[in-house]
């Protein structure tokens, strides 16, 4: 052999092709931004929690004074009823966090799927881009009212609104991804030695189709943080007295200028949650460049 | 000899990354004069695009030049301040790039983008447009006050490299700098394109600088050679010497490695081993010596300087074993190249292992649902037969429906019409038997060695995945996967590797093992060697021949490039606008060509051999290949035929009749005037 060397020296023996690929995710987690990213997210997540431990007084413990100042004892106030703000927060966590962590997934299970459905039949993928467009033609808004009028409100109703919100941002990322796979020459290639259609799915077009499909969990999870936030703040989403962000805001906003801290104590959260996913969005995203750039 | 317009000295230019500093030129020195075209070639990471773009102080930004001056009319571009330097940018000094379609604006008509240039180098506006008139028709573009107000898009990439030049040569620059300016063309638009450079070079008697890859293009328009490898400059002088006899080794082995379209055709082509080296990681001293065969101690520890040569002032070359007995030594194993091929290799009684017949493949073509634009017929009834451990080259230009072909062949396309046997097996509908059969029998190669593997799989697994079609069980597929490595001469222990570790060549090998893991009795190679430097070419084709021989396979070699094509092909089809227009051996298509599109492509196709006259005797084609979409009626070259109804208006026949695919014995053109088209090769090759 009088080429030059390979640079990569991997032995060790066939390695699972989703062991790599994840393998791949965690080291870009590994990154500043990622590190930074997932520690807030891990500090928030263990915050909603632990919560009921860390403030075992519950949310609806009253101090004497309502509309207090922020001080170290209620670091965000306190409300109209004396309850302290910042523990209000921390519990709604819980409520904003399980519904994207449940929903967000769901959605990028069933829209990847819907997505490549047209590698089983073209029209049967048509189909669902059409579905897609009608859904992208709601604002999420208009989409939850009418979910919420066939559900009732509640934690199910904002979950549905979530998932279905967040279909077509799987659904076409997978069916982009489906198309220019298909022209690939390596999947030709493997077209030509006659390999079935769920092998080439699996082994050719799945991989490649993933890493777009990642990072936008991460993004879609924002999304559903503020749908959350968006219906309760109308009253179409978690019922009071149980505090979600977007109740909080509900509130708040009618006692903006007695307690400003009402209004900025969810918002704080909200964008908390939000920096957190984007900069692992920003660290999953950097790591696919460049492994896509080889 | 006309005095010096630029002068490059000693230049220098290193590459940050991050913390590391990578020199990427190093000490790089050469003249151009007026009046003369000096060729800069090299392979890919040889350094020849950076140089271009030191000089027009163009740098990316990881870059910087480290050392060095080019001199300019008396002053150093190095040192003067950037205002100075954008005003000699396109005023002295124009730059032609290589890819004609990302050089133009697409929302802006080709006379604003010529006028604009005229106005930043102080033109009033009001007389510009007349100016830009008159450019486009210096370069050859009919109409010109027509043509100026369309968009580079109502242009052919021919035609869009010519509105280029003519930026260029907007401004009356003193020198051109044209960076590889007809790589993305064809051969018939690059001989025009060639041919114009030439001429505007006389007429405006200016300095050209090509950069190019291509020693036949070199060869034909270049009065002078910088010869680069490995970010030096490792031999230069007069072409005509230069080709007469190398001093460099890596000259000499480039020279013989590239196919000939003429002359004795030899059994296997002269291979440089090895690949060429990444900037970042060259070898110490001589960055050739690993490649060379006369690399001594001395190469390997002291970098080589380029001097003259004992006797000629004008010829350099960097090589210890030149300086030390003064000249090159006689290569000490030419035995490969001398062999002529054994006559015309036997096939014959073989029944054929691939037939098609009247085959046509049409494609959709496009438009929504209330206007449907006409089909576009990308195949148009051609036949063709394969027999085993034969070749069959299928040569065209862009668009002429090869590639169409050889994928409905492997069921990639589905025929509108036609018969296609395998084996003698009727396999046109492609259902389940026949796409097994068809899969067994007949593999397919890829152009682009790069985009063919599949980036997240390490060898073992592309090659195991073949190995299952086969149907081997898994225990046994690790010792046909390293039979199979051995047969491309790959060493077995790289099968843990991902494919971004090898070079071009070594994909191309892995695609060909890929293709013979299956055990099929046809390979059906589309352009295997157009995106692999030249040195890299020449292994990759005799692999090919080899397991030609061995396993006695039917190759079909399809391919732009006909020098390729010649060397490994027993017979030839040559392909224009869906249909073959000539067929027949290869040496009787070569030397005889019976279909005038078949001496124009023979004669437009660079030659390394240094001919001050070529370029005059070449026959160059007007306009560019039709639509497939609105094929010309009658015979379908006779827009562009050089003895059709162009050039002779009496020849009504051409327009009206559909010449057939005739001839006497194997050897069929389809053409009105095959006597005359015989007539048009002999007279550009005297």
């Amino acid at each position: 052999m009088t080429a030059t060397n390979p640079t990569e020296t991997h032995a060790g023996g066939r390695r699972r092709l989703m062991g790599e690929g994840l393998g791949r995710y965690i080291a870009a987690l590994g990154q500043p931004k990622g590190l930074i990213g997932s520690g807030l997210l891990v500090l928030l997540v263990l915050a909603a929690v632990f919560a009921p431990i860390l403030f075992p007084g519950g949310v609806d413990q009253q101090s004497r004074d309502s509309f207090l100042l922020p001080s170290l004892l209620h670091p965000f106030g306190t409300d109209e009823l004396g309850r302290d703000i910042f523990v209000r927060c921390v519990y709604a966590l819980q409520v904003s966090i399980s519904l994207v962590i449940v929903a967000v997934p769901i959605a990028a299970v069933l829209g990847t799927l819907m997505g490549l459905s047209g590698a089983i039949s073209g029209l049967l993928g048509e189909a669902f881009q059409r579905v897609f467009d009608i859904i992208l033609g709601f604002p999420s808004l208009v989409l939850g009212i009418c979910i919420v009028i066939v559900i009732g409100p509640g934690w199910l109703a904002l979950a549905t609104t979530i998932v279905v919100f967040s279909l077509p941002q799987f659904g076409r990322l997978a069916r982009g991804a489906l198309l220019s796979e298909q022209g690939r020459e390596y999947v030709l290639a493997a077209r030509v030695l006659g390999v079935s259609r769920p092998k080439i799915m699996i082994r050719h077009i799945l991989p490649n189709a993933l890493d777009p499909i990642f990072v936008q969990v991460s993004l879609s999870m924002i999304g559903g943080i503020f749908i959350e936030a968006a219906l309760s703040i109308v009253g179409l989403g978690i019922q009071p007295p149980t505090p979600s962000l977007g109740t909080l805001l509900n509130v708040g906003i009618r006692y903006v200028y007695a307690q400003p801290m009402y209004t900025a104590g969810p918002i704080i959260m909200l964008l908390l949650l939000a920096l957190a996913f984007n900069l692992i969005a920003d660290a999953l995203n950097a790591q696919v460049l460049k492994t896509r750039g080889e | 000899m006309a005095a010096n317009l630029l002068e490059v000295r000693n230049l220098g230019t290193t590459f940050r990354f991050g913390q590391a500093e990578v020199q990427a030129l190093h000490e790089v020195s050469f003249e151009a004069r007026t009046g003369r075209v000096l060729g800069i070639v090299g392979e890919s990471g040889s350094g020849k695009s950076l140089t271009a773009r030191a000089i027009m102080r163009m740098l990316p930004e990881t870059a910087s030049v480290s050392n060095g001056e080019v001199l300019f009319e008396s002053g150093n571009l190095l040192d003067l301040p950037e205002a100075r330097m954008r005003s000699i940018r396109g005023s002295k000094i124009a730059m032609v790039f290589q890819d004609p379609q990302a050089a133009l604006n697409p929302v802006k008509t080709v006379g604003w983008q010529i006028e604009e240039a005229l106005v930043v180098h102080g033109m009033n506006k009001s007389r510009a447009r007349a100016r830009a008139i008159e450019l486009l028709g210096q370069v050859g573009i009919p109409e010109p006050d027509k043509r100026i107000d369309d968009f580079p898009h109502q242009f052919s990439g021919g035609m869009r490299q010519r509105v280029v030049i003519a930026i260029a040569i907007a401004n009356s620059a003193k020198l051109i700098i044209a960076d590889e300016p007809t790589t993305a063309l064809d051969v018939t638009i690059q001989a025009q394109v060639l041919r114009l450079l030439v001429d505007l070079k006389s007429r405006l008697d200016i300095g050209v600088i090509l950069i190019t890859h291509d020693m036949g293009v070199v060869a034909e328009i270049c009065d002078d050679i910088v010869v680069m490898y490995g970010g030096r400059v490792v031999e230069r002088g007069a072409v005509a010497g230069v080709f007469a006899a190398p001093q460099h080794p890596y000259t000499r082995n480039l020279l013989r490695s590239m196919p000939r379209i003429e002359g004795v055709r030899t059994a296997r082509l002269p291979t440089i081993p090895g690949s060429t080296p990444d900037l970042s990681r060259l070898p110490s001293g001589c960055a050739f010596h690993p490649r060379c065969q006369f690399a001594e101690d001395i190469c390997l520890r002291e970098v080589p300087v380029l001097l003259p040569m004992a006797g000629s002032p004008e010829r350099e070359a960097a090589c210890h074993v030149a300086r030390q007995n003064a000249g090159l030594p006689p290569d000490p194993d030419p035995t490969p190249s001398s062999e002529p091929l054994a006559g015309v290799r036997t096939s014959g009684s073989a029944p054929a292992i691939l037939e098609i017949e009247d085959l046509s493949v049409t494609f959709p073509g496009g438009g929504g649902w209330l206007r449907r634009e006409k089909p576009i017929v990308a195949v148009d009834g051609v036949s063709l037969s394969l027999r085993p451990g034969e070749t069959l080259g299928l040569v065209g230009e862009s668009g002429c429906g090869k590639t169409s072909l050889s994928r409905t062949i492997v069921g990639l396309n589905r025929p509108s019409s036609g018969y296609i046997r395998v084996a003698g097996e009727d396999v046109t509908d492609f259902g389940a038997e026949a796409a097994a059969h068809v899969r067994r029998t007949v593999q397919y190669v890829f152009q682009d060695p790069y985009a063919s593997l599949n980036p997240r799989l390490s060898i073992r697994q592309i090659l195991s995945e073949a190995l299952e079609q086969r149907g081997l069980p898994g225990r046994q597929r690790e010792a046909a996967a390293r039979a199979l490595m051995d047969m491309v001469g790959l060493d077995a222990a790289y099968l843990d590797r991902y494919p971004k570790a090898f070079s071009g060549g070594q994909r191309q090998r892995i695609g060909i093992a890929r293709a013979l893991a299956v055990e099929p009795r046809v390979l059906i190679c589309d352009e295997p060697v157009s995106a692999l430097d030249v040195s890299i070419q020449a292994q990759v084709i005799n692999i090919l021949a080899d397991l030609r021989d061995r396993l006695g396979l039917g190759i079909l070699f399809i391919a732009h490039d006909l020098s390729v094509v010649r060397h490994l092909s027993d017979r030839v089809a040559v392909m224009y606008l869906g249909r073959i227009v000539e067929i027949g051996p290869a040496s009787d298509v070569y030397e005889h060509p019976l279909h005038p599109y078949t001496a124009v492509l023979l004669s437009s196709t660079p030659k390394p051999v240094p001919d001050p006259s070529a370029m005059q005797r070449k026959l160059v084609l007007g306009g560019d290949m039709p639509s497939p979409r609105n094929p010309p009626s009658g015979c379908r070259f006779r827009t562009r035929c050089p003895i059709g109804p162009l050039a002779d208006p009496s020849r009504r026949i051409c327009i009206e009749k559909d010449p057939l695919l005739v001839g006497p014995g194997e050897h069929k053109s389809a053409c009105h005037f095959p006597d005359e088209a015989a007539g048009l090769a002999v007279q550009s090759k005297a």
